[in-house]
């Protein structure tokens, strides 16, 4: 039985975290490094204990402080967030042999899904449909140049050990490939330690659906439905809906399904998403597949009534998942925006610093995850989000003008954010009339006055 | 608090204590202690740039952030572990007060995953006091020692 809880993660997560944990009666040991002494959760929790500097490879990346942490506080389990620790097969082992349970898959999984190539050979096999691509990563030049073309430009190179939208680069030609190809491995290896690449076909402006897994420790594999996260800048998502305008029931029961077998061929349990890209003629392929909880986990709790974090927990303590597909329904709509202390006018600049006034919305139908509160001095070392606004309602319209009612009542002062930004997404005909696709952002960037988004 | 002429108040019950101040800016100061065994409660930062709207809890167990004294300085904690004072049960302690010390003296032993590393005190000076208990958990970061600087 999990009585004790360490959050191995900082921010807006690391407060879900908490107030779940609360609800559960489960007590919470937060970590935090010097930079955080002043967070929001680190005062909630119950207990806090210093892992180390400000940067996040002398604290939250500190397996070993971790470990030990929970050690000396006596602790049942670790949540590892999203990001930080949360995919590092090597962590998930090192609980495992300490005997604390890791609230996520067993570590086979994270290893066997966090290699893109492995993970759509995988998927592939469970009747998975996956974008046409090399099978594996390529040797060479000579063997990428002959891939490309048997599948046929344009075609993406990706970083094996790549995510988050980071170590992608796309070709149109031979020529272009060329220098591409070796401009990807350079950047992979930078950035990841690896400079394997794969390619794969490039899509042109598909939609990024991805699909909500929960799978318990019993084999029970259910989806929670999908998430339109199609609005993204440079690969980094600003805004998530569902259900997503473009799927009609028919698809989606059948993307559904091919979720499932994803996970069941990962042999998953816990919390987990497939993602796909889906282009307009309602072809879907998978892409990856993410074994975490995610940023916009709250899309999908809104939609269907589920609590993503409880589940999660739950099913870490052996239980078994209380309901089945069929009981699973989409009720509502709902829309998240990503707020992020950055300048939109400065090409997203991140703005630190300290907040003056923060006003959050409420009402019916508003839901606001932030850690942020008025005074709270946003450190530089971490990534720029402070809060996420999750606004839902019984259609996609009410959704949408209570999301940009809501974002004008939004009070952040002394910072610059993506406030506006989302203001102005809101009120855009394309997006109102839900035909935004991954290249959605350029396309209103370019249209839009700087003087509506900043 | 703001229409009484108080400038302190303070309540003790079992488990719970509250006291509010009035801070130097006229803003109220608040500190509750929770009955937790635990001596990981959260700690508030020594300085806090922007005035306290709301209540920070503050750990009566842990090393509070003291003024800094002349010629005063502090050996911390590198890790993340279980303090002891000497290498065994049986074994005199590292350093005690009044012990001498330059940057490679052991000073102490800090149990992490079952592995004892040996802390060096890093500053030059003379031992004041060990400001932890033999065998209590330390964070990264705590003051261990406090040592005087020569």
């Amino acid at each position: 039985m999990i009585q004790k809880i360490l959050i191995a993660n900082r921010g807006e997560i690391a407060l879900r975290i908490v107030r779940a944990c609360r609800e559960l009666g489960i007590k919470t040991l937060a970590v935090y490094s010097e930079a955080d002494v002043q967070s929001l959760h680190v005062q909630l929790a119950d207990e806090a204990i210093c892992i180390g500097g400000p940067k996040s490879a002398d604290s939250y990346l500190r397996a070993d402080r971790i470990i030990s942490a929970a050690e000396i506080a006596d602790v049942d389990a670790i949540h590892p967030g999203y990001g930080f620790l949360s995919e590092n097969a090597k962590f998930a082992e090192q609980c495992e042999s300490c005997n604390i349970k890791f609230i996520g898959p067993k570590s086979k999984s994270i290893k066997m899904m966090g290699d893109k190539a492995v993970a759509k050979d995988t998927v592939k096999k469970a009747g998975v449909p996956i974008v046409p691509g090399s099978d594996g990563p390529v040797e060479n030049e000579a063997e990428a140049v002959k891939v490309a073309r048997k599948i046929g430009y344009p075609v993406i190179i990706k970083a094996v050990a790549g995510g988050g939208g980071r170590g992608m680069r796309i070709a149109h030609n031979d020529i272009s490939f060329a220098k591409e190809y070796h401009v990807a491995r350079n950047e992979a290896e930078k950035a990841f330690g690896n400079g394997a690449v794969y390619i794969e076909r490039y899509i042109e402006k598909p939609r990024h659906i991805e699909f909500q897994i929960l799978a318990d420790s019993h084999g029970k594999v259910l989806h929670l439905g999908e998430r339109d996260c199609s609005v993204q800048r440079r690969h980094q998502k600003l805004i998530e809906e569902s259900p997503s305008p473009f799927l009609n029931s028919d698809l989606r029961k059948k993307m559904g399904k091919a979720a499932v077998r994803a996970a069941e061929a990962a042999s998953y349990e816990n919390a987990g998403t497939i993602e796909f890209l889906v282009d307009a003629k309602g072809n879907y392929y998978f892409i990856e597949m993410n074994t975490r909880i995610q940023v916009e986990h709250p899309v999908t709790e809104e939609c269907t009534g589920i609590d993503l974090i409880k589940q999660q927990i739950l099913v870490a303590n052996g239980e078994k998942l209380s309901f089945d597909q069929g009981d699973i329904k989409f009720e509502k709509h709902a829309i998240e925006c990503r707020i992020n202390a950055e300048d939109p006018s400065r090409n997203f600049a991140p703005s630190p610093g300290t907040i003056g006034l923060y006003y959050a919305p409420g009402g019916h139908g508003v839901r606001v995850d932030s850690h942020a509160y008025s005074g709270y001095v946003i450190p530089s070392h971490y990534d720029s989000m402070i809060g996420k606004l999750i606004c839902f309602g019984t259609t996609r319209k009410v959704a949408l003008e209570r999301t940009y009612r809501a974002l004008s009542e939004y009070i952040i002062r002394g910072i610059k954010t993506t406030i506006p930004l989302h203001k102005a997404i809101m009120a855009d005909p394309v997006f109102i009339e839900g035909k935004a696709t991954t290249a959605y952002m350029e396309d209103f960037m370019s249209r839009t006055p700087p003087d509506l988004f900043s | 608090m703001k229409r009484s002429e108080l400038s302190e108040f303070a309540v003790e019950e079992e488990g719970f204590k509250l006291k509010i101040r009035r801070g130097s800016q006229g803003i109220p100061v608040v500190s509750a202690g929770r009955g937790s065994n635990s001596p990981f409660v959260p700690v508030e930062a020594a300085q806090s740039s922007a005035p306290a709207q709301s209540a920070q809890p503050v750990n009566p167990g842990a090393a509070a952030p003291a003024k800094e004294e002349e010629g005063v300085i502090y050996v911390k904690s590198p890790m993340v572990g279980t303090f002891y004072r000497a290498a065994s049960p049986e074994s005199k302690a590292f350093a005690e007060a009044g012990t001498k010390v330059v940057e490679n003296t052991v000073v102490c032993i800090i149990e992490a995953m079952k592995i004892m590393n040996e802390i060096q005190a890093e500053v030059k000076g003379t031992v004041i006091e060990a400001l932890v208990e033999n065998g209590q958990p330390v964070e990264y970061g705590q003051r261990l020692f406090k040592v005087k600087q020569g």
